[in-house]
């Protein structure tokens, strides 16, 4: 029974290099074992679902055992990540014409899958630390797959989350010599001055692994550049999931966040300060994938808000809030990638009237469009009316960016559909199909999983996420239409207020892609936009900037100090010596003089 | 038994002189034994019975003959050095009559030399001074050329200010001690109304010494002595002749027979430093091989004399010691120059530059020479400038340590300027024309392995040098 963890970390690692190694020819067999692979994952993540089970190896000592914990919240994030793992490995079987990146993706893949389960069923910090930089690898290996421009992408990235994995580093010593142990079910501090900052720090590891600002600027570089299907399967779910797991352990196990913490505060800001401007740039997005790509930050915002409200119905809420946008934005990047594999390309201003080629992608496209705008009665709706309800608890302006942010997600997911589906038909794209059937399959069970988990919500809720609150938390149930009516009335209005503007804004300015143009062009805005677009927003630029502002400062001391020695010693001592040369102009006279001179002045210096 | 160092050459000298053909073809064979000889001797001196016998040439003079540590060093070095003098000479002088001259010249210079060191009299010393400082001046001149004749006449010039401060410092000497023995003199500084007179003697020997040793600013005719004279005469000239009667009756005197007062030590050191700075600078900018390994070695000479104004025993050891390597590694470099002017017909470095790499053995040993000289460890010039800045700085002299670490430095810069301009870098331009076209000798060849091996092993075997031969001079001084 416990030996079978290892087997979540073993069987997809294993399987993953066993299909990297297979020879060219044996394409199906490879695709078999990969599917076999993800569907054993999948299965013994559901068998082992509800249980718990604890194993310890000895591993590298001095309190760094190789521990795994299966408890309830994470088997839940085993199970999502192997359900995931299952549907993109479906995906990709038609997504990749090159066989051979087919091969490095399925490898990356199953890696990937192997160091997230090991992530997340690590009871050890040294242990999590492992797999977690572990991820590191593959996601640079997936990106860089991409080509000569992924290749500089997949730096920023590795640099990026480099950067903030120190942070984890220096948070995961800290916690361990102030907790005195290295176990994470033990550890249990309170929030002093000096935990604090291991607070802070190992947040700062969780939330840039989610995506949060302002360590997300590598995740629109590389929704153009990396295949698709890594992010589908990376920076839309797998590492939402790990980050914010491990967000949800920092706030409720190790440490307890409670609502009169500044830290909490600090979390909420984040949080609205990413789901504010991640989306004010989605909404001027003229690529498909880029605008979704900034929404998979946008909607990290509200799950840290709603974990960083700290009150039970709040992390309850990002918890289902974490678990709804994977499963849609998901399902909205497989479209993306469906419509990339049809037409070509995701430039919308190329793209329009594809509804009536693809029809089954249209219809997955608008249940995850819904899902994510938050209209009832989708998932979306509800995790986003829990978040809503305990920012408005904790003050009313978290809550106002919190709905605003939901306005312009609306508006710019109307912007989105109208100019791909709706409109008119491009005469390039006459011979456009639908999208294959293994492609079709895995939006299909993500549509209907956001149509289920909306209308159904008890079930994840009740199955999933109270559990993980445990006894000690007292949650107000959600659980099919129910709670604040006010809240709901809002959502609701704002929506309409949302659907009416579009429909205005398309008349006045001709079509669906410029809907959204006023705002992008209004007084004050168009400014910061333009400097967003220069990318003075984006902290890597501003490192590299201050980084080369420091070379050059430092060079310029460097060439002082080599002037120093090449030209005013060097220099210096080449004049000195031509002085001398010519002094010695070879008359006996002159030596005989000085002879004489250097006599007398022995004499005066004896006698002085 | 002590004479016999100087009798024999003596000796030697009438024999070679005989009008027997065969004897005059085999005169550098003859003193080549006699120098290895002597250099065994110096080596094995605890064989040698020194006292047992009597001494011959003290029953007929009031020569006084002693041998101590710091004799034995000397002969050490003035039998290697003569050595390879010769072999240089046996295959650069072609001329049968100028061989002949030379080979009689070398050996009344060497026991001039030898008699130097040995001598414990003050006017004995002058005299054997002058006949070191006579033979170098025929032997300068050897080649009968303008610049050789010129170089002699400024070395004769200076060299006759040196004789008469000298020869006056003896004269006050012998006013005021009425005896010229080294014991009678070091006495007489204990009176105290002798004092002046012994003041002025002190500081008259002080300039003499400085001019024919060629400290800065007494140094005027040291380049065109050593630039004007042949290959061979320019190694005996800078590894021992001008030491000899300069730098190590220096050492003697100042080290163990003067008494030296504060401002006659800060003249000294300041002197020595001075050398080396103004030595290192000059040679920098220099165009000709042998005037700049003369400016090198006005700036060596003065690490030795900054030793000798610092007058703790731990300085002279190190002085001793830098004479002795400082001797094998000039020697060296111009064991160099002379194949090089052999090979290329030529000391001009800019029509040397890049044809170094033709002559392997030349360029490593030369790498050697360069390397101890500028005290690159573990070569044996390291050893003995850790020792004397070691003693300056123990003795709180800090400002002069700097310096003489600092001028390391400079010595690098302008030996691997020399290193890189000839050997390490190739030219595209044609070999210029040889006047004498031929490959160096064997001979040659040996005397620069030989050296660059004696620096090496010098250096190697350091630990096992200080118990057996730089320690005990320190008992030497006071």
């Amino acid at each position: 029974m416990q030996t079978i963890l290892i087997s979540f970390i073993l069987l997809p690692f294993i399987a993953g290099g066993v299909a990297f190694l297979l020879p060219k020819g044996a394409q199906i067999l490879r695709a078999a074992l990969v599917l076999l692979a993800a569907i054993a994952d999948f299965l013994i993540a559901v068998f082992l679902f509800n249980q718990e089970a604890i194993i310890t190896l000895p591993w590298a000592g001095c309190g760094m055992d190789f521990s795994l914990r299966l408890n309830h919240f994470s088997a839940f994030i085993i199970l999502a990540a192997a359900f995931f793992s299952l549907l993109i490995v479906i995906y990709s079987l038609k997504f990749f014409k090159e066989q051979t990146k087919a091969n490095q993706f399925y490898m990356y893949l199953l890696v990937s899958l192997s160091l997230v389960n090991g992530a997340v069923l690590a009871n050890n910090l040294i242990l999590l630390l492992f797999f977690w930089e572990g991820l590191l690898i593959t996601l640079f290996g997936m990106i860089a797959m991409g080509g000569k421009s992924a290749f500089k992408t997949a730096t920023k990235a590795f640099i990026i989350i480099g950067v903030s994995d120190l942070c984890l580093m220096a948070g995961i010593a800290l916690t361990g010599f102030l907790a005195g142990t290295l176990v994470i079910s033990e550890i249990n501090l309170p929030l002093g001055s000096l935990s604090s900052l291991a607070f802070m720090l190992l947040v700062i590891g969780a939330v840039s692994k989610a995506g949060s600002m302002p360590f997300h600027s590598w995740i629109p570089d590389a929704a153009t550049d990396a295949p698709l299907p890594f992010m589908a399967i990376l920076p839309a779910s797998l590492e939402k999931l790990l980050g914010i797991y491990f967000l949800a352990r920092i706030c409720l196990e190790m440490f307890k966040l409670n609502p009169d913490s500044w830290l909490s505060i600090l979390l909420m800001i984040i949080g609205a300060l990413t789901i504010f401007l991640a989306v004010m740039m989605a909404l001027v997005q003229k690529n498909y994938k880029k605008l979704l790509s900034y929404h998979a930050i946008s909607q990290v915002g509200y799950m840290i808000l709603g974990i960083g409200t700290a009150l039970p119905i709040g992390i309850a809420g990002g918890l289902f809030h974490m678990l709804n946008h994977a499963l849609y934005k998901s399902c909205l990047f497989l479209t993306a990638g469906a419509v990339e594999k049809q037409t070509g390309t995701t430039d919308l201003e190329k793209l329009g009237g594809l509804s009536k080629k693809m029809p089954l992608t249209f219809m997955a496209f608008t249940v995850a469009a819904l899902s994510i705008s938050g209209v009832p009665p989708f998932n979306g709706f509800f995790s986003k009316e829990m978040v809503y309800h305990a920012a408005r608890e904790r003050g009313e302006w978290f809550y106002i960016i919190a709905v605003a942010g939901a306005f312009l997600t609306a508006a710019s997911f109307l912007k989105l559909g109208h100019a791909v589906f709706l409109g008119k038909s491009r005469p390039e794209h006459k011979e456009v199909k639908e999208a294959p059937l293994t492609m079709l399959v895995p939006m299909g069970i993500l549509a209907l999983v956001c149509i289920g988990f909306g209308i159904f919500n008890y079930l994840p809720l009740n199955n999933f996420i109270y559990p993980i609150l445990g006894a000690g938390f007292n949650v107000k149930s959600f659980a099919g239409v129910s709670g604040d009516w006010t809240l709901i009335a809002i959502t609701c209005a704002v929506l309409s207020v949302a659907l009416i503007h579009h429909f205005i804004w398309v008349k006045r300015s001709g079509s669906a892609l410029t809907a959204a143009d006023h705002i992008h062009h209004a007084p004050v805005l168009a400014v910061f936009y333009n400097w967003a677009g220069k990318k003075y927003f984006d902290p890597y630029d501003l490192g590299l900037k201050l980084i080369n502002g420091i070379t050059f400062f430092f060079w310029r001391i460097d060439r002082g100090i080599d002037w120093v020695y090449s030209f005013f010693i060097a220099g210096g001592a080449g004049v000195c010596s031509k002085v001398i040369r010519r002094m010695h102009a070879g008359y006996y006279v002159i030596y005989a003089s000085w002879a004489l001179l250097g006599a007398v002045i022995v004499m005066y210096l004896v006698f002085k | 038994m002590l004479s016999l160092f100087i009798l024999i050459p003596l000796l030697l000298l009438f024999i070679l002189n005989l009008p027997v053909k065969f004897i005059r073809q085999g005169a550098f064979g003859l003193v080549g034994l006699l120098l290895s000889v002597q250099i065994l001797a110096a080596l094995l001196h605890s064989l040698f019975p020194w006292s047992a016998f009597p001494e011959i040439l003290g029953s007929f003079f009031i020569f006084s003959l002693a041998v101590d540590n710091l004799t034995l060093v000397m002969l050490l070095t003035i039998g290697t050095v003569a050595l390879v003098s010769l072999i240089v000479a046996a295959s650069t002088i072609g001329q049968e009559r100028l061989r002949f001259y030379f080979v009689n010249l070398l050996l009344i210079c060497v026991i001039g030399m030898n008699a130097i060191v040995l001598v414990r009299d003050i006017f004995s010393l002058y005299v054997f001074i002058e006949i070191v400082s006579v033979s170098s001046f025929i032997l300068i001149a050897l080649e009968r050329n303008k610049s050789a004749i010129e170089g002699t006449f400024k070395y004769l010039m200076l060299s006759a200010m040196a004789t008469v401060f000298i020869l006056s410092g003896i004269a006050c000497f012998l006013l005021a001690a009425g005896d010229l023995s080294f014991v009678s003199i070091h006495s007489a500084f204990y009176d105290p109304a002798a004092s002046f007179i012994l003041k002025v003697a002190a500081s008259l020997f002080l300039c003499g010494l400085f001019i024919k040793a060629g400290v800065a600013p007494f140094h005027g005719w040291v380049m065109d002595a050593y630039l004007a004279s042949p290959a061979s005469v320019s190694v005996l000239l800078a590894g021992v002749a001008t030491k000899i009667s300069g730098v190590y009756v220096l050492l003697r005197l100042f080290g163990s027979v003067f008494i030296v007062n504060a401002p006659l030590q800060n003249i000294i050191l300041f002197a020595g430093a001075f050398s080396i700075v103004l030595g290192a600078l000059a040679a920098l900018t220099q165009d000709d091989l042998k005037r700049m390994l003369a400016y090198s070695s006005i700036s060596q000479i003065g690490y030795i004399i900054l030793a000798l104004g610092c007058a703790t025993p731990l300085a002279f050891a190190g002085a001793v010691f830098h004479f002795f390597n400082h001797a094998i590694f000039k020697s060296l470099l111009f064991v160099n120059a002379a194949a090089l002017e052999k090979r290329f017909g030529s000391t001009d470095m800019n029509k040397l530059a890049g044809q170094g790499y033709k002559m392997p053995v030349t360029g490593i040993t030369s790498l050697m020479g360069v390397l101890s000289t500028a005290g690159i460890p573990p070569l044996s010039g390291f050893w003995s400038k850790l020792i004397i800045i070691l003693a300056l700085f123990s003795s709180g002299r800090f400002v002069y340590a700097g310096i003489a670490l600092l001028a390391s430095v400079l010595t690098l810069a302008y030996f691997l300027v020399f290193q890189r301009r000839i050997f390490f870098c190739k030219s595209e331009l044609q070999e210029p024309a040889l006047e004498n076209p031929g490959k160096i000798s064997r001979a040659l060849g040996f005397s620069e392995i030989s050296l660059a091996i004696i620096t090496v092993v010098t250096g190697a075997v350091f630990v096992f040098m200080p118990g057996n031969w730089i320690m005990p001079l320190k008992g030497i001084f006071w």
